[in-house]
């Protein structure tokens, strides 16, 4: 029988744990929870993603042309009329520079949507929060699933263009499923972090705004990772971004097996954030309901 | 008193308190999130004072009080959706709460896509609500609207989708906060019939200014004043003394005010 037991405002549990149980319990409750919440999340997630396009014409074919159109405009700006320096080192393809700046920003766009959404996620559903009694934490992993669905067009119009337009795809393709676990584990924890910290004050929304774009010079969209001079070629690492978007470019464009140390540092970076969030998040959560 | 008296307690609240943190200047919170364990930098403001109460299994009690005096936060307390500041409450057993009825709609949804986000909200599996959904449909009667945006509903027509939802959910404490204040008399007949049937199995928490409501369904009448219990009881002699008070007292225009 569902029971609760609060005693100056603390849930009392009655156990008798120690450290091992209670770090194992920490690290599995977001995960119990998913699992608990997951016809709730199925349902909000559903209404999202239809509510996205209500009201357009072309509903979901927006999400296919956006990606299309970009690759398009890369490649005829940056080979005919910007000519880089850099444009001739990606192959003989024309597209293959576009592919190259497409496949940094398909992982770019990911965080920047959780990024720009996260701080007001708490608001936008206080009715909810206020009303109900709703698992606020998984709001995060909803809207995480919201921007996976677009990451995952765009991911699929990038490998048809490439298929079409440079007759193959390396067989390393198929390891994209293992950049995605730690890159929506990363995002799930950094937006557990900035809702607790949006719910406070509506400043973390203005700073992202602001910041996200410029983020984005200080990521390897544009550029590769390694021509960079030397100091800065290991510090950007420090942006955890630039993990994801190597590994996406060795096993979608390169066609090489990822380096391992850096895979090493993505699960790392990726599994920290992950609690970090959720500890932060937990620890503020019932004041966040008093102050939305 | 009701004849329940002896069965098992499924809320049990001692000096259950609750204050919001009010924070003289916008910076406030800040520093007391940064430095809370050192130094308070808010003003409590407290809502709920000192509330002993014990609800027993099958009982149905009646909230009566002013606006603001806390009514709506001690059912939020007790529904879990807010931490009570001090005191101790045990609630045991499945607890739904009709607060706020249609607050949670989406209004660019049709009914039938906000049924099935509001019943998975309550707690209801998604094979639960299709089969429950005809039921759901005819209890709130409002044809074929079900299939229209919930913006172009009445605040009638909200309240009986809402009520609709909450009367399929399978709670054990129904917590319900002024929701038939809006509706027709025909449609206020049938959820008071409802509540009726509910009670023979569940427990209910009724917040209403209708006096005729709580004398019709309560079996017990609590009256809270600036977050305290001022009297507690059989119905009709609480009522007496509520009606008494109000014409008393007048509305006071300070009645809001944080101060001390």
């Amino acid at each position: 029988m569902p029971s609760v037991n609060i005693v100056n405002g603390k849930q009392i549990v009655v156990e008798n744990l120690d450290l091992m149980q209670r770090v194992s319990r920490f690290l599995a409750k977001p995960f119990l929870q998913m699992w608990h919440h997951r016809e709730l999340i199925q349902a909000i997630l559903r209404r999202e993603l239809r509510a996205r396009f209500q009201g357009s014409a072309g509903g979901w074919l927006w999400a296919v042309v956006a990606p299309l159109v970009a690759i398009a405009v890369y490649t005829y700006a940056f080979t005919t009329n910007l000519q880089l320096p850099l444009a001739d080192t990606f192959g003989n393809h024309r597209i293959a520079y576009a592919l190259f700046i497409f496949s940094g920003i398909v992982v770019f766009n990911f965080f920047a949507e959780m990024a720009y959404r996260s701080p007001m996620l708490l608001h936008e559903y206080a009715h909810y929060i206020k009303q109900t009694i709703f698992p606020s934490d998984m709001l995060a992993v909803i809207s995480m699933l919201r921007a996976m669905a677009y990451t995952i067009i765009s991911i699929v119009v990038m490998l048809i263009l490439q298929l079409i337009f440079t007759g193959g795809l390396p067989w390393t393709v198929l390891l994209i499923p293992l950049v995605f676990p730690p890159l929506m584990v990363f995002l799930v924890g950094l937006s557990w972090f900035l809702c607790a910290v949006g719910a406070f004050t509506r400043d973390a929304g203005y700073l992202m705004i602001n910041i996200v774009p410029l983020f984005m010079f200080a990521t390897p969209v544009f550029y590769p990772h390694n021509s960079l001079a030397s100091p800065y070629n290991i510090l950007i690492y420090g942006n955890a971004l630039t993990g994801y978007i190597e590994v996406m470019r060795d096993i979608v464009l390169l066609g090489h097996l990822p380096n391992p140390l850096v895979y090493g540092w993505i699960l790392f970076t990726a599994v920290t954030t992950f609690y970090f969030g959720y500890w932060f998040f937990d620890r503020y959560r019932n004041v966040i309901v008093d102050v939305i | 008193m009701s004849s329940s008296t002896s069965s098992e307690v499924v809320v049990r609240a001692r000096h259950l308190g609750k204050a919001y943190q009010l924070y003289a200047r916008r910076g406030d919170w800040l520093k007391q999130v940064m430095l809370g364990w050192w130094k308070t930098y808010y003003k409590p403001f407290w809502v709920l004072r000192d509330v002993d109460l014990d609800v027993h299994r099958g009982e149905s009690i009646g909230i009566l009080g002013r606006n603001g005096c806390g009514k709506s936060t001690l059912l939020q307390v007790i529904c879990g959706m807010t931490l009570p500041s001090n005191g101790e409450l045990r609630v045991t057993g499945r607890i739904a709460p009709v607060l706020a009825l249609g607050a949670t709609f989406d209004a660019e949804l049709s009914g039938r896509e906000n049924i099935m986000i509001g019943g998975a909200v309550m707690g209801l599996k998604r094979g639960d609500l299709l089969r429950k959904f005809d039921s759901i449909a005819e209890f709130a009667g409002i044809g074929d609207y079900m299939e229209q945006p919930v913006k172009h509903y009445s605040v009638g027509m909200r309240t009986r989708l809402a009520f609709a939802i909450c009367a399929h959910v399978e709670a054990e404490i129904l917590v319900v906060d002024e929701a038939l204040a809006v509706g027709d008399a025909a449609f206020q007949r049938k959820c008071l019939d409802w509540i009726d049937s509910f009670r023979r199995q569940g427990t209910l928490l009724f917040v209403s200014h209708s006096m005729a409501e709580v004398r019709r369904l309560c079996t017990r009448a609590i009256w809270i004043e600036d977050g305290r219990i001022r009297a507690h009881g059989e119905p009709s002699e609480v009522i007496r003394a509520y009606h008494r008070a109000l014409a008393m007292e007048k509305d006071d225009v300070h009645r809001f005010s944080a101060g001390a």
